[in-house]
């Protein structure tokens, strides 16, 4: 077997798609020394910044909720509020809760696909979550189950398991009734014991999670007290002051670096990380105490800086959006539903949307003539702003797994990279078969 | 939920990827049984699962690469195809029908029938437009998928 000194590590992990998605992992080391080391990205939503120049104001949504099909409701919301800043239009309580209700369904959703068809695997020495299924069935259900829960939250309110169809700049064409609501509440009164079981098969592997850490800039929504996804200002674990959406150029200092055709990010240093620990490291206070039940049983804390840990985040997280959503259905049902239909004149300006997708802050800037044409667009996603944390993660983590078996070092990266989830070809899906 | 369902897949942002999305907007204008829901399921392919549980009959309209002239629709089931996508599961952005539905046959869960219809691109780039080879054939698509319905 050769020694640490004496082999070569050559991992060359290709994404492989025919457009825009080469997510590659490239790591060259001989005799111990590392030689190459990074983390190769493409650009991705570029193109459909063009897409939406010419287009009126009431398409845009529509539009760039087909950017991602995991993150299609946050795309959206960006969408909608860039577009309300930019025309001054004001949304009723009813809207921002049922939208609140809606984006919840969206982490609920994503989380429970990532930590369950991700992650789980790693944790249980699976390939996938398809022999996952049979080995830890009843887990594979309970996530499945917990997936078709944030899924259900976001047909009865925005009128689609995905893409959504309902939501309008200022408001909802369609709202949904409250018996709807009823069943959401049941639903997700149902999903708590589900995320216990699976919080606590989660703290019985949660060992296996590499232990490295790295001290970076964690970025995400701040709006005390709350716990916030859909609106705040810009915080960072290096300041305390607090920076609004309006400015977010100035935060995400988008920069070309040659080893990508996707433009990278810093803030106050040379990366900064967004997602489920960014938002966490930021909002731990204002957990629901669920949430806060399940961070403190899943030996999570405030200030930790291991980016495996992004997936245990996303644990909380499912907690803290029902918890949440089961108050907001709770104040919508003892209100009652109020008919709205938006009306809404468009007029020139520019305008900015923040919210936290499922990966991390993601902000859509757009700038309208009198006509409400859109003119210029300037689209800034979670996983851009991760780049430079994950190669920085890859220069600090390999020199210390350098010395183990290829295999392993891969294996590792892989998982690394998978905490992320980063969105590197969302927007091709399809298959590329041979018959048999 | 009905007990038959024809979904299409794809992104209609991405020129010929988006042939799925488009049949489905062209069946939805057409008189169907009413025991079939017509669903569009973008680029979101795991929540397909949700769409195999309960039912007898699902028919999927795809995209898919067969090594066939552009424009060809094929009629195939899961169990005639092996995937060429080679996909290192670094990202959720990165599924596949066919994974779907083996997950969901793991799980016990899939309809009796199940049944894809491919149909070959012309090209995959960002346009909303479908390339001719696609656009003028989209009627026999539309009947291929009706005639399988009954």
């Amino acid at each position: 077997m050769p020694t640490a000194t004496t082999k070569t590590i050559d991992i060359n992990v290709r994404h492989v798609t025919r457009l825009e998605g080469h997510g590659n992992i490239v790591v060259r080391a001989k005799d111990g020394v590392i030689e190459k080391n990074e983390w190769q990205v493409p650009e991705a939503p570029r193109f459909f910044e063009a897409m939406v120049r010419g287009r009126s104001f009431e398409d845009i949504q529509t539009v760039v909720s087909r950017i991602c099909g995991i993150c299609s409701v946050t795309h959206s919301f960006a969408a909608l509020k860039a577009i309300e800043d930019a025309m001054d239009i004001e949304v009723s309580p009813q809207t921002s809760m049922l939208r609140l209700l809606t984006h919840y369904g969206e982490q609920l959703e994503s989380h429970a696909l990532h930590v369950g068809y991700l992650v789980a695997p790693d944790l249980l020495n699976q390939k996938s979550v398809v022999p996952l299924a049979t080995t830890h069935a009843d887990l594979v259900k309970t996530i499945v189950e917990i997936h078709r829960v944030g899924n259900l939250v976001m047909e009865k309110t925005a009128g689609r398991k995905t893409h959504p169809i309902r939501l309008l700049p200022g408001g909802f064409s369609m709202l949904p009734s409250e018996a709807e609501l009823r069943e959401l509440m049941q639903a997700l009164e149902d999903t708590l014991p589900r995320l216990e079981a699976l919080a606590a098969a989660i703290a019985d592997v949660s060992g296996k999670l590499p232990s490295f850490e790295r001290d970076t800039e964690y970025v995400a929504l701040v709006n005390p007290p709350t716990y916030p996804f859909y609106e705040g200002q810009i915080g960072s674990t290096d300041i305390e002051a607090l920076t609004p959406v309006a400015d977010f150029e100035s935060v995400v200092n988008e920069y070309v670096h040659p080893q990508s055709t996707a433009k990278w990010c810093k803030w106050h240093r040379e990366s900064y990380a967004v997602g489920a620990l960014a938002r966490y490291n930021l909002n731990a206070d204002y957990l629901q105490p669920a949430a806060a039940s399940a961070a403190n049983s899943l030996g999570l804390t405030k200030g930790v800086c291991n980016p495996f840990l992004n997936n245990v985040a996303q644990v909380v997280e499912s907690f803290q959006v029902v918890e949440r959503s089961l108050q907001l259905i709770d104040v919508l049902l003892s209100t009652g539903i109020t008919e709205e239909r938006p009306r809404v004149t468009p007029k020139a300006g520019v305008g900015v949307g923040g919210v936290e997708a499922p990966r991390g802050i993601l902000f859509h800037k757009y700038e309208f003539d009198d006509d409400g044409i859109c003119i210029r667009a300037n689209l800034c996603i979670p996983t851009n702003q991760n780049h430079a944390n994950i190669q920085l993660d890859f220069e600090a983590f390999v020199p210390q797994i350098i010395d183990r078996e290829q295999d392993e070092v891969r294996h590792l990266m892989e998982m690394l990279v998978r905490s992320y989830d980063p969105c590197i070809s969302c927007s091709t899906h399809f298959l590329n078969v041979e018959f048999i | 939920m009905k007990p038959s369902a024809i979904i299409g897949m794809g992104n209609p942002l991405m020129s010929d990827e988006g042939i799925g999305v488009h049949v489905i907007a062209q069946l939805q204008r057409t008189e169907l049984a009413d025991t079939i829901d017509i669903l569009d399921l973008g680029t979101s392919g795991m929540r397909a699962l949700h769409e195999l549980e309960g039912r007898d009959t699902v028919v999927f309209v795809d995209c898919a690469m067969m090594g066939t002239e552009p424009g060809a629709i094929r009629r195939f089931t899961p169990d005639e195809v092996e995937t060429r996508k080679l996909e290192p599961r670094l990202s959720l952005h990165e599924g596949d029908l066919l994974s779907t539905i083996a997950l969901a046959r793991r799980l016990g869960s899939t309809p009796r029938r199940i049944v894809i219809f491919g149909i070959e691109p012309k090209t995959i780039e960002p346009g909303e437009s479908l390339s001719p080879d696609l656009a003028t054939r989209l009627d026999d698509y539309v009947e291929a998928i009706r005639q399988e319905l009954g």
